[in-house]
């Protein structure tokens, strides 16, 4: 009987630098390069673009500050993502979240949040924009108990749902579009009211960090504590390891996966209220761009550690600040920024594979 | 090219496996013949399925030599041993439930085109020979266990092996599919080829075995041809004590006696009253009760028992007549399409497990690995997975709290491990059923007890324990439910025996020696 033993093979020698180091490291240069490569093919100057990005990434305080606020919306998806993934379930709907979140948050700010005290407008639209991703997150992990539908779909239709009730939210006068001055005017909404913007935190006009930093940071203090130190957390790893068997220990299931989505849904709603409320103000068809999916990425890449997705969200955060920029005052298509970040997923991802290798499964 | 009976088909020179600190295999050197049934006995965690996997190239063993048929053996993986002519059928299968049994067989074979009609032919033609009828068009997921075990053989037969690896085979076949399997054995010797057969039972090497080697703590310490073999000595060999200390359910489950027969003196045949907590209800009411799967067979037709506190009730049949089922709904799982459950005089029904945990009912699930226990998580969990609330302030659970309430329980429920904090599956089977025992016996008060299966696949010591623990629980007061497809052992435990056929009670004997044909034609069928 091996019982429990395992076997190791291919140990490395003691004189070699770890694989987990090594490997990253050549994996993430190798993208690079590929992506040097690609943008020499579009005929821009390499060193150009090389300049544009790195000061789009900490080229100034505001550059620095930015980067940081989009890490704040991929860390609130990669924590919802993986306190979600602990039960076993996987929440790709992040996108549609943080639209509805948006919504949420747009309405309530607009409409009734901005005459209360300074607290409560900014709190009471961010927590609108929590309840309706939970919301989302709810119907999901409903469907997933009462009629067994897959959790993936169900979040990914979801999610469709939701960006189409931005696109609508916006070309509606009856909803949140703008009052219509001309025949030019873009369907968006009006401006957020300046009392229900996030506060920033630094002296420094020029940087426009904001209190999301914190409130991602306490969501990760957070989600590491369930995940780690509480019952429920266990609960959550026995119902994604062996439902049946959690079920005849007397867990409820059920109930634990609504949860799971739900909260995971309401993280993804943060994120989308925090979006809005502290550097976006005005709500538009579109507005999440991709956050969500990269919110997905960061939290499959942390393989359901809270420091990985913190990580994890700097990595794209800065990358996504530094994308644009390149493209901005480099011209470098934005199809080749995407595709660089793609690449670099890739290699992470393919990372993973072979530093796992020696490990048991 | 079958090699001729009698010549050294496989030759293991000093094998040494180590797992870590553990020296799982210590200087192992035997031989297999051709056309002989080699039995490996021993207790779990003595290195059976090791010695097995290492021959099937599973494992690549850390010293010795092996040869096959005069030549070194090294295998690299399964696939290696495979095309060398070992084949081996391990202890759980692996199926597609959703495909037939043809396009299971298929699966490995990939090479070429398909040729379903040939292959099927080739099934029904190894099916006639070796004893192993199976329906090639059936889907695997309406197989019994039994008739899944045969498809696992044909997959391995149907390579041609020269030497075919079973381990623990009989441990998940009701009594009369293990004289099939064990016929099919010698039939496959009676080929040439040579048969690896693993067992903890002795009755089972007295009808099948040529050669019988006993291994214990990783090394050989017997090794007999059967002419000669003395069963006692047997047994001394492999629990390593003499036999005057091993009770009557033990020698029962090694199948050295048919229950009811001259052995130590009996347990005392009723609990004294005195000890019974004054209780009015029943432990255990099932009133009624039907259940209609998804596709709509009627699994269980109207059943109807009650259990009384204080008594063991045997619940006989062959696997697959709805205790299953009829141990499911219980357990809360599954809920019934018709009918009551009562607990200590609760009503259960369609009640959640938790619920029925409340109420008093302790369950020893029959499938441990999918039900009993999370293999994955820590013994302190898996004992606490539904009372986590016991150890939690402010939200958070206090561990060092539960490791200690977790080693006091695994104390007193003697459960072996490196402590609260070792991974589930790191233990023996036996440590586990022991692990799945402290937690539903810790139950206060345990009004019902239903043991589904309780000794499957367990070891000698294991057996023992377990029975002590439920006769203990009965001594307390509790009712249960016993459900074995052991008759011996139903014969040698229960109070009284009910037999299922077809998903309906069809008849109830007391438990004594003399009911033993009854019970089995009952169990056929046949209508006493």
């Amino acid at each position: 009987m091996s019982a429990g033993a395992t076997v190791t093979k291919g140990a490395a020698p003691a004189w070699a630098p770890p694989r987990t180091v090594v490997i990253p490291v050549l994996a993430t240069l190798a993208a690079l390069g590929v992506g040097v490569l690609l943008i020499t093919a579009t005929g821009t100057s390499v060193p150009d673009a090389i300049a544009g990005f790195w000061d789009g990434m900490v080229g100034s305080s505001f550059a620095i500050g930015a980067s940081i606020n989009r890490a704040v919306a991929l860390a609130l998806v990669g924590l919802g993502f993986i306190l979600a993934n602990r039960a076993n379930l996987t929440n790709v709907g992040g996108e549609g979240q943080i639209a509805v979140g948006g919504i949420a948050a747009t309405a309530l700010a607009l409409h009734g949040a901005a005459g209360l005290p300074r607290p409560l407008a900014v709190g009471v639209p961010l927590a609108a924009g929590a309840a309706a991703g939970a919301l989302w997150g709810a119907v999901a992990g409903g469907l997933k108990v009462r009629r067994r539908t897959n959790e993936v779909i169900s979040t990914l239709l979801l999610t469709f749902v939701g960006l189409l009730m931005v696109y609508w939210s916006v070309q509606s006068e009856n909803l949140l579009r703008q009052p219509m001055t001309s025949a030019a005017t873009l369907p968006e909404s009006l401006e957020l009211p300046a009392a229900t913007k996030l506060p920033t935190v630094l002296r420094d006009p020029g940087s426009p960090l904001h209190i999301g930093a914190f409130i991602a940071l306490a969501a990760a203090l957070a989600v590491g504590l369930v995940l780690a130190r509480s019952a429920l957390g266990v609960r959550l790893r026995a119902v994604g390891l062996n439902e049946l068997a959690s079920r005849r220990a007397g867990i409820r299931d059920g109930r634990l996966v609504v949860l799971a989505l739900t909260v995971a849904g309401a993280l993804g709603g943060l994120a989308g209220a925090i979006m809005l409320q502290g550097e976006l103000w005005i709500l538009t068809s579109g507005f999440t761009s991709g956050y969500g999916f990269d919110g997905l990425v960061v939290g499959l890449l942390s393989r359901g550690s809270v420091v990985a997705v913190i990580a994890g969200a700097l990595f794209f955060g800065f990358l996504r600040s530094g994308g644009l920029a390149m493209e901005i005052t480099a011209g470098v298509p934005a199809a080749v920024v995407v595709l660089i970040q793609g690449l670099l997923v890739v290699t992470i991802a393919g990372t993973a594979i072979l530093t796992d290798q020696g490990r048991p499964p | 090219m079958s090699p001729s009976a009698g010549s050294v088909l496989l030759k293991l020179d000093g094998l040494t496996k180590r797992f870590g600190a553990v020296t799982a295999l210590d200087d192992v050197s035997l031989s297999i013949d051709a056309g002989e049934v080699h039995c490996l006995l021993g207790e779990n965690g003595a290195g059976k399925s090791t010695l097995c996997n290492v021959v099937f190239g599973v494992h690549a063993p850390d010293a010795g030599q092996m040869h096959l048929e005069g030549r070194p053996f090294r295998p690299t993986g399964p696939a290696d041993s495979l095309s060398a002519g070992v084949a081996m059928v391990h202890q759980h299968f692996s199926l597609v439930p959703t495909m037939t049994v043809v396009e299971n067989l298929m699966l490995g074979r990939l090479d070429g085109v398909l040729k379903r009609r040939d292959f099927a032919a080739r099934v029904r033609e190894l099916g006639a020979t070796y004893g192993l009828e199976v329906d090639p068009d059936r889907r695997v997921a309406e197989l019994s266990v039994g008739e899944r075990q045969r498809v696992e053989i044909i997959k391995c037969l149907i390579r041609d092996p020269r030497l075919l690896v079973l381990d623990e085979p009989t441990a998940v076949l009701p009594p009369e599919e293990v004289a099939a399997l064990l016929a099919m054995c010698r039939r496959v010797a009676a080929a040439g080829r040579g048969v690896i057969l693993v067992t903890h039972k002795l009755a089972e090497i007295a009808r099948v075995a040529d050669r019988t080697t006993v291994l214990r703590a990783g090394k050989v310490v017997e090794s007999v041809t059967m002419k000669v073999a003395d069963m006692r000595a047997l047994v001394r060999a492999m629990v390593g004590r003499e036999l005057v200390s091993i009770d009557r359910m033990v020698a029962v489950s090694l199948g050295m006696e048919a229950a009811g027969h001259a052995g130590p003196p009996p347990r005392p045949a009723r609990p004294a009253p005195a000890n019974v907590r004054t209780r009015r209800d029943d432990a255990l009411m099932v009133d009624g009760v039907s259940y209609r799967d998804h596709g709509g067979a009627l699994r269980l037709d109207r059943v109807t028992l009650i259990v009384k506190p204080g008594e063991i009730v045997g619940i006989a049949g062959v696997e697959g007549n709805g205790q299953s089922e009829l141990a499911a709904i219980i357990a809360g799982l599954v809920c019934p399409t018709g009918g009551r459950i009562f607990v200590g005089g609760r009503e259960l029904t369609r009640r959640s497990p938790g619920e029925v945990t409340a109420a008093g009912a302790g369950i020893i699930p029959e499938d441990r690995h999918a039900i009993g226990c999370i293999e994955e998580m820590t013994v302190a969990e898996n004992l606490f997975l539904g009372a986590l609330g016991r150890f939690t302030r402010f939200g958070l659970l206090r561990r060092r709290a539960m490791g200690e309430a977790a080693a006091a329980l695994m104390h007193e429920f003697d459960v072996r491990g490196s402590g609260p904090g070792a991974p589930m599956k790191s233990l023996s089977g036996g440590n586990q059923q022991r692990a799945v025992l402290a937690r539903e016996l810790s139950l206060d008060p345990l009004v019902f007890l239903l043991a589904a299966q309780p000794t499957r696949g367990l070891d000698v010591g294991a057996v023992d324990a377990v029975y002590g623990r439920i006769f203990a629980a009965r001594e307390n007061g509790a009712g249960v439910l016993l459900i074995s497809s052991e008759l011996d052992e139903l014969l040698a435990a229960s109070d009284r025996i009910i037999v299922l056929y077809r998903g309906r009670i069809v008849g109830e004997l007391p438990a004594e020696a003399g009911n033993r044909e009854a019970i089995g034609s009952l169990m056929s069928g046949h209508a006493a």
